[in-house]
This record gives structure tokens, C-alpha cells and sequence, in this order.
């Protein structure tokens, strides 16, 4: 028998189950979570099936080891009810595989032997992932108890995975809302803002130039100046927000610059390795960027470093930045403390881009952070 | 002497007109407000020296730069940024400008630069001049400062800032003696003799701010 009837066997077994009808099956809202059984006969799944019939969720049955195994190839199962004898690939050989495959690696197996005896099958049986065991004749009450536990189990990872993903999508949104709000802010303060006190200097200026009045001319010079360095604090503000250099020259500038700032700012000696410029996906490059710049400020807040060595390579494939200090450096406990939301900030910058960050330390020899970003993704 | 202006502030170039206007020997023949006029008017109006912003709509500076040069290789690009010329200037240089002036500069300087490349000369700030000679006179042998260890120079870097003996036992979690042997180190290595001198040579050098 093909899947596709399989599974629409199993919905008619739904349908003439006594209390059956979707509409009213489980929580509202819910989708209903899916069962396998499996058993070489077909008198023992119709039992099964009408056993489980009042549980409302979505039973879906195989009649050998090779079936049952295509099926967990396509779906995640709440419960595998397996049973042990089988022609051909037996319920444990059947149960070893299914483990084996990453979908499926930890989804519940309880197995339905006839054997009572047999204690040497039940060992068999846990080593190959087996979360339970029941007796044929199984007693109706204790299998739906059973069962109900697991549906209900997973049906709580699946909304903790769902609300783990809500959480990371958020937090995606934010960080690009963040980068825009802080682009166009800084645009706005450099262009507009810088642009009007050049136009106040040069009409100061050319007061400046009719006047013959020393004290006046001494105030139009004094005036001269604090414009002068309000230009330059408009311009350390909109440089703060978003370096300038990062749209107009790209990543590979960006990083030299921030590397003699950094040096120029801490005293902490900075070598930096660039390959050559290269423009490419300025998303990537602001991402890479920001990570940089969180290295940095950690190198410069916890690492009592006096040297930090950054290499920047291009490959075709991807970005990579390797920053590394001769500092105290980080320990297990810090990488793993609840309150290292910066450490946990460029995780999820670099993985919004199917990058990867990695930091290794050991005490007295300093921190070293891998970033990895590849260049062909675009956000998820 | 034949002037070009182009910034897509109207508020500059006005400031910017009127500022020339004063020069006898300077014109201004043309205004654009953006890379696409400066090339349009180009074709009609034949100026002798165009000032340009850096940071304009549409084309990117130095790419304008570059079709400027290429197109009319007589005559000079004066850029006028709001960027400071440390991370910008040597790229506009190389891209083919004639000089390179950020906005806060003098009036006079402007001035001045527009007549020393409209005769063909390059203009670079006095500022620019003296680290570009700085870069030259350290590729010839290693600058003094690189002489230190990382944390000599860290700690120079700290005297240079201003601050004191105890200040950098403190935030180094030395104590005084050391930062005292590393102070008398870093002297002798530079060749000083003074707190002073060292500031006075980390600020020439911009390793400070």
C-alpha cells in the first residue's frame, strides 16, 4: 500500500471512530498531533485505532518495520506505538533506525510485545530508544494514559518551539529596525545639520570681512570656532550611529578604521589584516561590523589586554573575522552566564544571516572570537 | 578664473557664491546640485575649476571624480567635504582631485586652494601635508613608538592622555613601581625625557585624540 492510502485509511478510521469528527477534536486551535502504530496485523492496529480513536488526534498506521520508517521520514510523531514482531525488519531493528535519523532521533517509542517473559527483549528494547514498554493484550485505560502523556508532551515543545521562534524573529525585526533608525539618524545629522552650520560659517565669515571693528571681528572669529566644533561633535555623533564609511567604502575600510579608533581610544595596540576592498552586500557588512564593534568593546571592558590581532578574510563563499586577544580571558562560566546579552546579541545578529560566532578563552592566554558569516543568504 | 560649484545644499552654495563673489579674478559660471548636473552642465560650460562636495545624491564621489578627470583632464577638482579629510582625503587625491578641503575650513583657504589648482597645483591641508610627510619618514624606519612592547604602549598611550602614576597602577592593576620601570623604559627607548615630550609626540602622531 502507498502512504498517500495509508494515510487516508487513517482518517477514515477517524471519521467512523464514536466520537470522532475534526471539527470538534482537541483544543481549538490546535493542530492535532500525530500518532504512529505500527504492527504487522491488521486486526491488532484496528484495535489500536479504536482504542485511540477518543484521544481526537491524528492516527497514522504502518503495517511492517519499512513503512513505519518512510513515515517518520515526512512527519514528526508525538508517540510511535511499536510493535516488536515483525516480518522483515523487526519492531527493534525498525525502532535503531528511526533513532538513527536526526528528525527522529528523540521521538517517544513505547513497544507492544506478546512476550511477558521476555526480559532479555526488554533490555533490547531500551538500549534502541525505547521510552516504555506495554503487554498484549494491552488494557485500554493504561495505553491512553500513555498516549495522552506524550501528545501532551509534545504538544508543549511545539509550542515552546514556536514561541522560540516568534522570540527570534522579534529579535531580527528589532535589530533591523535598530540599523535603519540609526542610518537614517545619522544621515539626517551629518547632512542637514552639518550642511546648515557650513552655511552659517560662510555668511559669518563674510560678515567677518566687512567688519573693522576689532571686538566685533573678535566675535565673529569666536563664532567661527564654535562652529567649528559643533561640526565636529555632529559629526562624531552621526559617525557613532553609523560610520559613513561602511555605505561609501565598505566593510574591509570600515574595520581599519575601527581597529585605529579602537587604538587611538583604549591605548590597546591593535594589528589589523585586511585583504584587499571589496564591496559586497552592505546587510552582510553592517552584521560583520556591529559584531566587530561588540568584540571590541568587550576586549575593552573585561580582557585587560594589551594587544588585539584581527585578520578580516574574504572568501568566495563567505566572511570571515578572527579577533584575538592576549588578555585574561574569557571563562566557561562567563560564555554561559544568563547576563552575557552581548555575547548572546552577536550570536543572533551573525545567525540572522546563517553565520556563526564562536569564543574560546582559557585564563592567561587571552580570547579569541571566530566570526563566520557565508555571503550568498539573505535573511530568513 | 572659471568656478563650478555643486552641493545639493542651497544654503552652501549660496554661502559659497558669495564668498567668491568677493574675488575679482574668480567667477562662478555654473551651480549643480548633484553628480548627474555636474556632468550635464559640464558639456556646456567650459570651467576651469569645479569645487565639489564629496557626499552628493545619485553618484558617488569619487566616482565622479574619476569621470571628471577623464573626461576634461585640464581641468581641476577641488572636493569640499563635510568628512574629515584623514579617512577621506588620500582616496579623493588618488581618484584624480586636485585638493581636498573639509567645510570647516577658512574662507581664505578655499580661496586660495582655487587658485593654486586652477594653475595646475595640488592643494593638501597644512594638517594633511604633515602626516602624509609623517607616513613617508615612517616607512622609511620604524616610528619610534613601535619600538615599545604592547604594554609600554599602553602605557605611554596612558601618560600621554594625562594620566597619572597611580591612575595607571589602578586601572592596570600594577602597582606604581612597575608602571614607574615601564614609564623609565619607554623614556629611554623614545629618546625623551618628559611626560611632556611624550604627549607632545603621541598628539603629532595621532595616538591620541
Amino acid at each position: 500500500m502507498s502512504d498517500l492510502a495509508q494515510v487516508a485509511g487513517v482518517e477514515r478510521a477517524a471519521h467512523v471512530a464514536p466520537q470522532g469528527g475534526e471539527a470538534e477534536g482537541g483544543a481549538p486551535g490546535l493542530a492535532k498531533a500525530k500518532i504512529l502504530l505500527v504492527d504487522d496485523e491488521p486486526k491488532s492496529l484496528f484495535a489500536l485505532q479504536q482504542l485511540l480513536a477518543t484521544l481526537e488526534q491524528n492516527l497514522m498506521i504502518a503495517q511492517s518495520g519499512e513503512e513505519a520508517l518512510r513515515l517518520a521520514l515526512k512527519n514528526d510523531f508525538a508517540v510511535i506505538l511499536l510493535d516488536v514482531r515483525m516480518p522483515g525488519i523487526d519492531g527493534f531493528e525498525t525502532a535503531r533506525l528511526i533513532r538513527a535519523r536526526d528528525r527522529s532521533k528523540s521521538t517517544p517509542i513505547i513497544f507492544l510485545t506478546a512476550a511477558a517473559d521476555e526480559m532479555t527483549s526488554m533490555f533490547r528494547g531500551y538500549e534502541v530508544g525505547a521510552v516504555d514498554y506495554l503487554m498484549k493484550p494491552v488494557v485500554p485505560e493504561v495505553l491512553k494514559s500513555k498516549v495522552a502523556v506524550f501528545v501532551e508532551l509534545f504538544r508543549k515543545s511545539e509550542r515552546l518551539r514556536e514561541s522560540e521562534d516568534k522570540l527570534r524573529r522579534l529579535a531580527a525585526h528589532l535589530i533591523s529596525v535598530r540599523e535603519e533608525e540609526r542610518a537614517h539618524i545619522a544621515r539626517e545629522i551629518h547632512d542637514e545639520l552639518g550642511q546648515v552650520l557650513t552655511g552659517l560659517k560662510m555668511e559669518v565669515s563674510w560678515l567677518a570681512k566687512r567688519l573693522k571693528d576689532k571686538p566685533l571681528i573678535e566675535k565673529t572669529d569666536s563664532m567661527c570656532a564654535m562652529i567649528d566644533s559643533t561640526v565636529q561633535t555632529v559629526r562624531k555623533i552621526a559617525t557613532g550611529l553609523r560610520p559613513e564609511m561602511l555605505d561609501d567604502m565598505g566593510l574591509v575600510a570600515a574595520v581599519g578604521w575601527q581597529a585605529k579608533e579602537f587604538q587611538k581610544r583604549t591605548g590597546i595596540r591593535c594589528r589589523a589584516k585586511l585583504p584587499a576592498e571589496t564591496k559586497f552586500d552592505i546587510d552582510v557588512s553592517t552584521t560583520m561590523f556591529r559584531i566587530f564593534q561588540e568584540i571590541l568593546t568587550n576586549v575593552a571592558r573585561h580582557s585587560r589586554a594589551t594587544r588585539v590581532d584581527i585578520e578580516l578574510t574574504l572568501g568566495a563563499e563567505q566572511i570571515g573575522l578572527e579577533v584575538s586577544d592576549n588578555g585574561v580571558g574569557i571563562q566557561d562560566n562567563e560564555l554561559h552566564a544568563r547576563k552575557s546579552l552581548g555575547l548572546l546579541g552577536m550570536q543572533e545578529r551573525a545567525l540572522l544571516f546563517g553565520g556563526d560566532v564562536r569564543i574560546s578563552g582559557s585564563p592567561g592566554h587571552g580570547t579569541r572570537v571566530s566570526v563566520t558569516i557565508p555571503l550568498s543568504r539573505k535573511p530568513k | 578664473m572659471k568656478v563650478l560649484i555643486a552641493d545639493d545644499h542651497p544654503v552652501v552654495r549660496q554661502g559659497l557664491r558669495q564668498m567668491l563673489a568677493v574675488e575679482s579674478d574668480l567667477t562662478v559660471v555654473g551651480e549643480a546640485r548633484n553628480g548627474q548636473e555636474v556632468v550635464e552642465l559640464s558639456r556646456r560650460v567650459p570651467w576651469e575649476v569645479a569645487v565639489l562636495d564629496y557626499n552628493m545624491p545619485g553618484k558617488n564621489g569619487l566616482e565622479l571624480i574619476k569621470e571628471l578627470r577623464q573626461r576634461y583632464p585640464g581641468r581641476a577638482v577641488l572636493v569640499l567635504s563635510m568628512y574629515p579629510e584623514d579617512r577621506y582625503a588620500v582616496r579623493a587625491l588618488k581618484a584624480g582631485a586636485a585638493g581636498y578641503l573639509t567645510k570647516e575650513s577658512a574662507p581664505e583657504e578655499l580661496v586660495s586652494a582655487i587658485r593654486k589648482v586652477a594653475g595646475g597645483g595640488r592643494y593638501v591641508t597644512p594638517t594633511l601635508g604633515e602626516k602624509l610627510a609623517l607616513e613617508l619618514e615612517d616607512n622609511r624606519g620604524k616610528p619610534l613608538h613601535e619600538t615599545l612592547s604592547d604594554r609600554e604602549y599602553q602605557v605611554m598611550w596612558m601618560i600621554a592622555s594625562g594620566k597619572t602614576v597611580r591612575q595607571i597602577a589602578d586601572e592596570l592593576f600594577l602597582s606604581p613601581n612597575t608602571v614607574s620601570t615601564h614609564r623609565t623604559r619607554i623614556l629611554r627607548k623614545m629618546n625623551m625625557k618628559s611626560n611632556a615630550e611624550l604627549m607632545h609626540y603621541a598628539i603629532a602622531h595621532h595616538l591620541v585624540d
